[in-house]
């Protein structure tokens, strides 16, 4: 298993898209780390709160994460390199289990590298102006946690679309799309048929909630764990029988 | 060492293979000859755990591909050689499914030097031609050191000059005892090469033997000529030989030598020349195919 997961880790270290991952989330860390504090007021940029929020920024590893998730599984089809994969590696549970564990490392490095370019942008603007640091803080850290295990969530339901939809360019824009258009309108939808209660429990409002960031219209931190949890299985599940089941050919 | 067993498989509307069985016995050179569409490459696919057939099986070294235990280290494959991420490098491809089969690094460096790549190892793929292509396949499939070869036209795209290397290359695998099934429709790369052929047509075995005990079964044409080649083209034909005229006083006839030689000696016809004409791999190929083949 380990092997595969090295091999998994080699095949997204050695394509050059992997330094795009990586050039995106510092420069938008940064930047939106810059911007939340640049905009705020003296006063309240020594309150725990605004410094939580902070560490949302940090929640574009969980973008990135799934796209990551989803290109690592399709981009096997796309160029082939899915037959010699499944030749090294002929139980195909296994080729997407070590991608997903992959996909979760990665999340969990891009969730770092983000955390440490908002935590330098803040500490040192923060020390400039002379605000108070809630580092010491456990609301603080329980956020760091948060938002890291959302991260990871959105990575694993990119290998779950990944290994569901396996042409690249359908799994990658129908899940945009999906997210920022298809979810919004079904809520509309869902609205106009007094299900209001419905709209929070599609698969990425509850990976909203998940990332404990928090807003009225979402489920609460544990139940939007759970929903969002939930969704990855039953997508990843319908993933490994459609992987398992297809034809190389 | 590969047994398929009444191996159907359907796409669809295309049955692309029908109750197939062959046997690949151990240390022998195997050409798995066919037309295009013949359904080698899905035969292949089946035999290597990729395709999942209708009805019958397929085991490698006594097992389905997929139950092997580590099996880059008992069988390689060269499928297509396109299957590579373009903008990988050479050496990366390579070192990537090293990682997958807990190979060591070393062993990258080795296959890339046993098919002539060491030099463009550390350049995008996407920059390769098609027979390095095909090459850097081969040290995919030899990465672990496997007793088995599974090549689907291995020779395809490739140059005169490179399927002379591969010619002798597949030689060299085969003289360190390695069992080798290779596809091809192209009967001239393999005929040099292979022990047996597995003939398909349309998804069903057409035959399967020696290459030896293949040219034998087809007769090839008596040639005779004689300075009476006229008065002896009548007297085959009433033998209900097909007789055609094939140069000067030499005729080819549809009979065996030794009908020819007592009408001749019958007759008091003079023979300058009695030979058999051997039926070449190829000839048996297309005639046994129906003259399907894209040559």
């Amino acid at each position: 298993m380990s092997a595969l997961l090295a091999s998994e880790l080699l095949k997204v270290r050695t394509t050059r898209g992997w330094y795009v991952y990586l050039l995106v989330i510092v420069l938008f860390g940064g930047l939106a780390a810059a911007a939340e504090i640049g905009s705020a007021e003296d006063a309240r940029r020594s309150t725990l709160e605004f410094q939580v929020g902070l560490v949302e920024a940090a929640s574009i590893a969980g973008l990135l994460g799934l796209i990551l998730g989803i290109t690592i599984v399709t981009t096997e089809f796309r160029h082939g390199t899915i037959t010699p994969t499944f030749l090294a590696a002929p139980v195909r549970e296994r080729v997407l289990a070590a991608k997903a564990g992959a996909a979760s490392l990665v999340a969990l490095l891009f969730f770092v590298l983000a955390l440490v370019v908002i935590a330098g942008v803040a500490v040192v603007w923060l020390a400039v102006v002379g605000a108070d640091l809630q580092a010491g803080s456990g609301e603080l850290w329980e956020r760091v946690g948060q938002t890291l295990l959302g991260a990871v969530l959105w990575a694993l339901m990119g290998i779950a679309v990944g290994s569901l939809v396996h042409a690249q360019v359908a799994a990658l824009v129908g899940t945009l799309i999906w997210i920022f258009i298809g979810e919004p309108l079904l809520g509309a939808l869902l609205g106009l048929l007094d299900l209001d209660g419905l709209v929070s429990y599609l698969p990425f409002q509850a990976l909203d909630a998940a990332d404990g960031a928090g807003a009225d219209s979402l489920l609460a931190y544990g139940p939007g764990l759970a929903v969002a949890a939930a969704w990855v299985v039953a997508i990843g599940a319908a993933g490994l029988v459609r992987t398992s089941r297809r034809d190389i050919s | 060492m590969i047994e398929v067993e009444g191996l159907s498989k359907r796409f669809g509307k295309t049955q692309a293979v029908r109750d197939l069985s062959f046997r690949v016995d151990p240390g022998t050179i195997t050409g798995f000859l066919g037309p295009n569409g013949a359904g080698k490459s899905t035969t292949l696919r089946a035999i290597l755990g990729l395709v999942h057939q209708d009805e019958g099986s397929a085991r490698v070294l006594g097992v389905p591909y997929r139950q092997l235990d580590r099996p880059l280290h008992r069988v390689g494959a060269v499928l297509e050689a396109s299957e590579v991420h373009p903008g990988r490098t050479g050496r990366n491809h390579l070192r990537v499914l090293a990682a997958a089969a807990s190979l060591p690094r070393s062993r990258v460096e080795d296959v890339l030097a046993l098919v002539e790549l060491s030099t463009a190892a550390k350049r995008r793929v996407k920059g390769y031609s098609l027979g390095m292509r095909q090459r850097l396949g081969l040290a995919s499939a030899l990465l672990g050191d496997p007793e088995v070869l599974v090549l689907d036209e291995p020779a395809n795209g490739l140059d005169p000059a490179g399927i002379r290397w591969l010619r002798d290359f597949l030689r060299t695998l085969a003289s360190e005892g390695r069992t080798i099934l290779v596809s091809s429709h192209v009967l001239a790369e393999v005929a040099q090469t292979v022990d047996r052929v597995v003939i398909i047509h349309r998804g069903t075995l057409i035959r399967q033997a020696t290459v030896p005990e293949v040219l034998a079964s087809v007769q090839g044409a008596t040639r005779v000529r004689s300075p009476e080649a006229g008065r002896l083209r009548e007297l085959l034909a009433a033998q209900g030989g097909a007789v055609t005229a094939v140069g000067d006083g030499t005729l080819a006839a549809d009979l065996p030598p030794e009908r020819v030689g007592e009408v001749a000696a019958a007759n008091g016809i003079v023979l300058h020349e009695l030979t058999v004409e051997r039926a070449t791999l190829e000839e048996v190929f297309l005639e046994l195919t129906g003259g399907e083949t894209t040559q």
